[in-house]
């Protein structure tokens, strides 16, 4: 007879209470090691604290009023104003050039289909929306201005709807449009002669958000091909190219943005006859576009250094010509490389459009402190360097975020 | 080979490649055409510059630099009078910069460090409040965060009321003032100094000497203890020698006290308010930068040197120090360096809330003197802090970078 043997029936255990679930993750995360403990309770009182101080300052303590006050003036600074516009309304024409930008998101939402693209567009729009339902302290804000606002949800739609049901669905397209935005809105911001409703307003008018964004979309666009041919230059085996360009960014590197932008309203109008036509913010946003394509070229020149020679070899060795391979195999790959880079000196080039209050054009941070130094919001100077901070903030973090999902859907590092 | 060939000489008789698509003659022809173009615009604005200068009668010329400045500078590490002249003027403004330069990469790459390490925490809070850090402070522009210091300084209590600790820290509005060390006279001060720096090089020596033998005999011989006892020993004799000879300890602590009904601070050392404020936004502002870099420096030390050096049994701290630290050193350091670069730039911002630096003191100065020749000083000055700052970085990247 043989002995049954008898297999222990297997009853599976449930993993130890302390390795899952929300005390799991506690365990592993706060408290695996007694230092880990101390410096859980340490951070977490730490955390605390400022928070219960900080959010009892923010819904208690602080004094909002100035923010309110100063309103749309954020936006465009005194371009409305009777000074800068007299005897009409000229807010229509900053808020058609929103509705470009947001026509243009709309057509990347619709290139792009989904994702970051989508949340990008839908937040412009419903932000620029909202304003329409603001309170604005600013005089001559009448019912077309408010409707103008409330267009940026069907430009929106348009731009989306042209990019997924016409032939315009094509990246190029949309480079086209965002190009000839930009260029438009210069136009209209600036007016006319003798276009009745397009009365030329002068750029020390130009103030806000508005100038902050023209001149950080303006450098951003030509830092990045200025800055290129700057990396190949100084790559290049011509001595003299090399030495102009090795110069250039150097000098531009060398000295502070606002020595430069001092510069460029003082000095600079000296080198130029008398009569030639100038425009100081022009010059500011030449100064901007240069002190930032000298870095700009730093990081590229940084991608092409880290590129393998074999790549550059074999496309020679394929007979493509030497601008070629430049343009067709090493710049592609040095530049998704240094992708972050790049983002990151756009959003040193977008900060820094914060220091043009230096040469006194009043762009938000100098709208901002023009408000505070009024004797009625003297003590509101926290309320308004907070709200200004998260303004830029806002658009930093979305740069970097924007960044890191271009840098994935790329799949840099994963090869 | 003909004949004619001889009597004609070769460039007209040049079969090879046609002009137009050499590659070397197109390329001196783009070079020469690039510098002429370079050269005749620099020429074209110095001329128009000249004319400017001659036209409108532009005051130029380097003669300024010998006149008195006759304008009082808030605050100045050197001793500085009104009368003294604009070039000693515009050292003081220098060492002003540097200063601030010098003591903001010291605490801006600490204090950097320290948040690096936390955000690559195993502890879920440190490493969120790292993150949160350093992502909300390196996305807000700097110019923002000193006038948001700016004010909170401008909140304090005045110095008569100024917040005290202990009588030897006064924080006010007007800055901090702490007790400080001030020397009795200038020979034994002077002396001691000598004396203390040798203690250090003598405590080294010490610690050099015992770590060797205790790597080669295996006995524990305590270097660290030694030295420091050997460093602290020199210097606390040297300390008791000089008392006797000269009567008095060649140092002695002052402590700040408020002098006077409007609360001047007399004693001990003082960070003045516009100074503090440019050194707390410039480190804050730079050290989350640099956070960003050590994390990603840490990071890209392969895994297997952190897990080879704890299976060695090295603490988390000293695999950290010793293992995955000084491999990181490499990616970090070159960007390290533009953010020194960076910093000493920014401090040129210092004027808006209160500091006459270089760039505050210079800008001043053109309403009495030839601004394009201060413009020019000023350039030459940034620049050769930056090379500066470049020289120190390579040196150490080349000291540090893989041998052989």
């Amino acid at each position: 007879m043989a002995a049954e043997t008898q297999t222990p029936t297997a009853t599976v255990l449930p993993p130890p209470r302390t390795e899952v679930g929300v005390i799991g993750w506690m365990h592993a995360n706060l408290f695996s090691s007694r230092l880990n403990s101390v410096l859980t309770v340490v951070s977490g009182a730490l955390t605390l604290v400022i928070l219960w101080y900080g959010l009892r300052w923010i819904f208690g303590t602080a004094d909002w009023t100035v923010v309110k006050t100063v309103g749309g003036l954020f936006l465009i600074g005194s371009y409305n104003t009777e000074l800068a516009c007299p005897g009409q309304n000229c807010f229509w024409r900053p808020q058609a050039s929103l509705l470009m930008v947001t026509a243009l998101l709309g057509m990347i939402w619709g290139i792009m289909g989904g994702g970051v693209a989508r949340r990008i567009a839908l937040l412009a729009a419903v932000v620029a929306a909202l304003f329409a339902f603001l309170p604005y302290s600013l005089e001559r804000m009448g019912w077309d201005v408010r409707i103008l606002l409330l267009a940026n949800l069907p430009a929106t739609g348009i731009g989306w709807a042209l990019a997924r049901y016409t032939p315009l669905g094509q990246a190029k397209w949309a480079v086209v449009w965002g190009v000839a935005a930009f260029l438009i809105t210069l136009v209209l911001m600036r007016g006319i002669p003798n276009v009745p409703g397009l009365q030329p307003v002068s750029v020390v008018y130009w103030g806000g958000l508005t100038l902050n964004l023209i001149l950080a979309v303006g450098g951003i666009s030509l830092s990045l091909p200025i800055g290129i041919a700057l990396a190949l230059g100084r790559r290049s085996n011509l001595p003299v190219v090399k030495l102009l360009c090795v110069v250039f960014i150097e000098v531009f590197r060398g000295v502070p943005l606002i020595t430069l932008l001092f510069m460029s309203q003082t000095l600079v109008p000296l080198a130029f006859p008398e009569d030639f036509p100038q425009n100081s913010l022009f010059r500011a946003a030449v100064v901007i576009t240069m002190f930032s394509s000298a870095y700009m070229a730093e990081n590229i020149r940084g991608g092409l250094q880290a590129l393998h020679p074999g790549q550059a070899e074999a496309a020679r060795a394929l007979g493509l010509p030497g601008w070629q391979t430049t343009l067709l195999i090493s710049l592609p790959q040095a530049i998704r490389n240094v992708i972050p880079a790049i983002v990151g000196q756009f959003i040193a080039l977008f900060k820094d459009t914060s220091l043009v209050y230096i040469i006194g054009m009043v762009d938000i941070v100098e709208m901002g402190r023009v408000f505070i130094s009024r004797p009625e919001y003297l003590g509101s100077a926290k309320e308004m360097f907070v709200f200004l901070a998260i303004v830029f903030w806002v658009f930093c973090y979305g740069m970097s975020y924007i960044s890191r999902r271009i840098e994935i859907h790329l799949g840099v590092g994963q090869r | 080979m003909l004949n004619s060939d001889k009597t004609l000489p070769r460039i007209l008789t040049y079969q090879g490649i046609p002009v137009w698509r050499h590659a070397q003659i197109l390329q001196w022809a783009a070079q020469i055409a690039s510098a002429i173009l370079v050269v005749a615009l620099v020429m074209w604005f110095f001329g128009n510059m000249a004319f400017a200068i001659e036209d409108r009668e532009i005051p130029f010329g380097f003669s300024f630099l010998a006149r008195e400045y006759q304008t009082p500078i808030g605050e100045h590490v050197l001793p500085y009078e009104s009368s003294d002249s604009f070039l000693y003027a515009l050292i003081v403004a220098s060492t002003n910069t540097v200063v601030v330069a010098v003591a903001g990469v010291i605490l801006a790459t600490l204090l950097g460090i320290f948040i690096g390490v936390c955000r690559l925490s195993p502890n879920w809070i440190v490493s969120k409040l790292a993150t949160v850090y350093i992502e909300f402070f390196r996305n807000v522009p700097l110019i923002i965060q000193l006038f948001f210091w700016f004010y909170i300084i401008l909140a304090l209590p005045t110095v008569r009321d100024a917040y005290v600790i202990l009588d030897w820290l006064y924080i006010s509005n007007a800055g901090i003032s702490f007790a400080a060390p001030l020397a009795g006279g200038i020979a034994p001060a002077v002396v001691w100094l000598a004396a203390a720096v040798a203690a250090v090089v003598a405590g080294v020596l010490v610690h050099h000497r015992l770590a060797r033998r205790e790597e080669e005999t295996g006995r524990p011989s305590y270097p660290f203890v030694f030295g420091c006892v050997a460093t602290v020993g020199i210097a606390a004799i040297a300390w008791l020698v000089l008392s006797g000879i000269f009567g008095e300890s060649p140092f002695s602590i002052s402590t700040p006290a408020p002098q006077g009904r409007f609360g001047r601070i007399d004693g001990g050392a003082t960070i003045r308010a516009g100074m503090l404020v440019l050194l707390v936004g410039l480190v804050i502002y730079t050290s989350s930068f640099i956070a960003e870099l050590v994390r990603a420096g840490i990071q890209s030390v392969g895994r297997g040197q952190t897990e080879a050096a704890r299976a060695l049994g090295l603490s988390p701290m000293n695999t950290l120090r010793q293992v995955t630290f000084p491999q990181a050193l490499r990616v970090i350091i070159p960007p390290w360096i533009s953010q020194c670069l960076n910093l000493t730039k920014n401090s040129s911002l210092g004027g808006v809330v209160g500091y006459t630096d270089l760039f505050n003191v210079a800008v001043t100065m053109t309403q009495t003197a030839p601004a394009i020749n201060i413009f020019l000083m000023l350039m030459a000055a940034y620049l050769a802090m930056s090379l500066t700052w470049s020289l120190i970085g390579n040196l150490y990247n080349r000291h540090i970078g893989f041998t052989g």
